[in-house]
């Protein structure tokens, strides 16, 4: 049984002109998953959804078979979204302590970490007091520690240093746990030796490849006959293929400059 | 698993809360003592019934206040709670029992320091030793008001998160402030039946303060003739409203939808 198993997941927003999430199947069993797309491609709608945090309104996700409608006590299971860490307006060694109690762990591995990305002085501070780089990593690190089994990452190196960003990556390539992480940084994925990747745009998964394989991965407009995935926009249809293509997929700065390059 | 002795914390050191909540109830003592009280007297027990009076309906509008302001915090942490009751040791059980223990601890604070502010500035007015005559009873009073307000807020604030929508929030926030201050007033300065003041919950309040302070029960006029309040009818009344809107505040809880704050804002 997959830790998370996702189908035919669609979140349509009040008043948005199309749907947030179109139909979107995923399992990560024993794996990690690196998600690309460009912002309001659908990665954050992802990661709450997925979370419970926003209502689908077709399809499910199920942690170990259990319905996230319904499902309580679940420690394995962390997200580095600032929003989830806003128990109580209380500084951040406080914070540390009550959620290292809420997930069954210590709040010494917790401190170490902050202290080993020279952090030590934000425990002294709110959340809302720290810069938004800070309030990234700090809820980077409450999502690796207490021992998840699996974490989802949403861009979690925005807004965060060269180097704590180096760091953080090391990090998670010794974590054992699933992982699912969204950015829309295309060079931190050469990093990610073994991940699996998926491309996301307008709602859609593409995917997964190998993440390896980016810099293989070409575009082309049309149907391709040797298509690794064909993906239905509102610009157009465009075919993922490796090797040859019309644009490599590496080459954008973002997918949907590349997607509105070839349209 | 709960959370009480971080939210106790929190709650004690929240030096905004003290200042609504205590500071601004005090003036209001002040206007009460000394601004007032020209037409009262003369005797002792008339300057007990106007003192107590006084004392009952300022705990209550700071135990409003000290209950909304602790559950609008719920807009802030909404989506930390639906995702703390799915993935963590957090039950909406315990997360209640946190704030409405903190709140309950900081309601008998709250009462406490209102308590000798009202001896203070009345007796110093008329001269007089004004002490309560029954400290426990006050206490628990106190206590039991701090979770009642708390249920309240809770059950109001969490109709507002799951289908109102936040934009709602500032204005459901004055309900338990404008009933407490209507209920409060209505029983001093109208002849409410007893059936009202049994069944309202501000007025179980107010009229069990009344007789922790004063050591005689509160009243209510029936005709020409004062009618005697008993006590007992007054817990269970408060007892049976508190348990409902405990049990509403829960269920609720269970159903928490994460919002977004920017829903709040109106324009």
């Amino acid at each position: 049984m997959a830790v998370l198993e996702v189908r035919g997941l669609e979140v349509r927003y009040p008043r948005a002109s199309a749907p947030a999430l179109r139909g979107i199947d995923l399992s990560l069993d024993r794996e990690r998953l690196v998600v690309v797309g460009a912002n309001g491609s659908g990665k954050t709608t992802l990661v709450r959804t997925v979370l419970g945090l926003v209502r689908p309104s077709a399809g499910w996700v199920r942690f170990d078979g259990r319905d996230v409608r319904t499902i309580s006590g679940e420690t394995g299971v962390s997200t580095n979204l600032a929003e989830v860490y806003r128990l109580i307006s209380l500084p951040v060694r406080d914070l540390v302590e009550i959620v290292a109690r809420l997930k069954g762990g210590d709040p010494a591995e917790l401190e170490a970490r902050l202290r080993e990305f020279e952090l030590g002085e934000v425990l002294g501070r709110r959340l809302f007091e720290l810069s938004t780089g800070e309030q990234k990593i700090v809820g980077d690190l409450f999502a690796v520690s207490f021992g998840p089994r699996l974490v989802l990452l949403d861009e979690p190196f925005d807004n965060v240093d060269f180097s704590r960003r180096r760091r953080f990556v090391r990090l998670i390539r010794e974590l054992r746990a699933d992982l699912l992480l969204n950015t829309h940084e295309l060079e931190l994925i050469a990093q990610l030796d073994g991940w699996r990747l998926a491309l996301m745009f307008e709602g859609r998964f593409l995917g997964p490849f190998a993440a390896a394989d980016l810099d293989r991965l070409y575009l082309t407009r049309g149907t391709r006959a040797d298509a690794l995935a064909v993906m239905e926009t509102s610009l157009g249809t465009f075919s993922v293929t490796r090797d040859s293509g019309d644009r490599p997929v590496k080459s954008a700065t973002s997918l949907n400059a590349l997607v509105e390059s070839l349209a | 698993m709960n959370l009480w002795r971080p939210y106790t914390k929190a709650m004690l050191a929240n030096g905004s809360l003290w200042f609504w909540a205590f500071a601004f109830m005090a003036f209001w003592l002040a206007v009460g003592a000394f601004v007032e009280s020209s037409g009262v007297g003369p005797g002792r027990s008339a300057v007990v019934a106007y003192t107590t009076s006084w004392y009952a309906v300022i705990v209550l509008l700071s135990l409003s206040m000290l209950a909304v302001a602790i559950a609008n915090s719920l807009t802030y942490g909404s989506s930390a709670l639906a995702y703390a009751f799915r993935f963590s040791r957090l039950t909406p059980e315990g997360y209640f029992g946190s704030i409405v223990g903190g709140s309950a601890v900081m309601g008998a604070a709250l009462s406490f320091v209102l308590l000798g502010a009202t001896a203070g500035m009345f007796g110093g007015r008329f001269r007089l030793l004004l002490l309560p005559a029954d400290p426990a009873g006050l206490l628990a009073v106190s206590l039991l008001g701090g979770v009642f307000f708390m249920a309240l807020a809770v059950t109001m604030i969490l109709l507002v998160i799951n289908y109102l929508g936040l934009k709602s929030t500032n204005f459901t926030g004055f309900l338990p402030l404008v009933l407490s201050i209507t209920l409060g007033n209505a029983q001093i300065y109208l002849a409410l039946p007893s059936w009202f003041v049994y069944g309202s919950p501000f007025n179980d309040l107010a009229s069990l303060l009344y007789q922790g302070y004063a050591g005689t029960p509160a009243t209510v006029e029936l005709g020409a003739a004062s009618v005697a309040l008993t006590w007992e009818y007054l817990v269970v009344g408060i007892l049976v409203w508190t348990a409902v809107l405990g049990a509403s505040s829960l269920v609720l809880l269970r159903q928490i939808r994460s919002r977004q704050l920017e829903e709040g804002r109106q324009i």
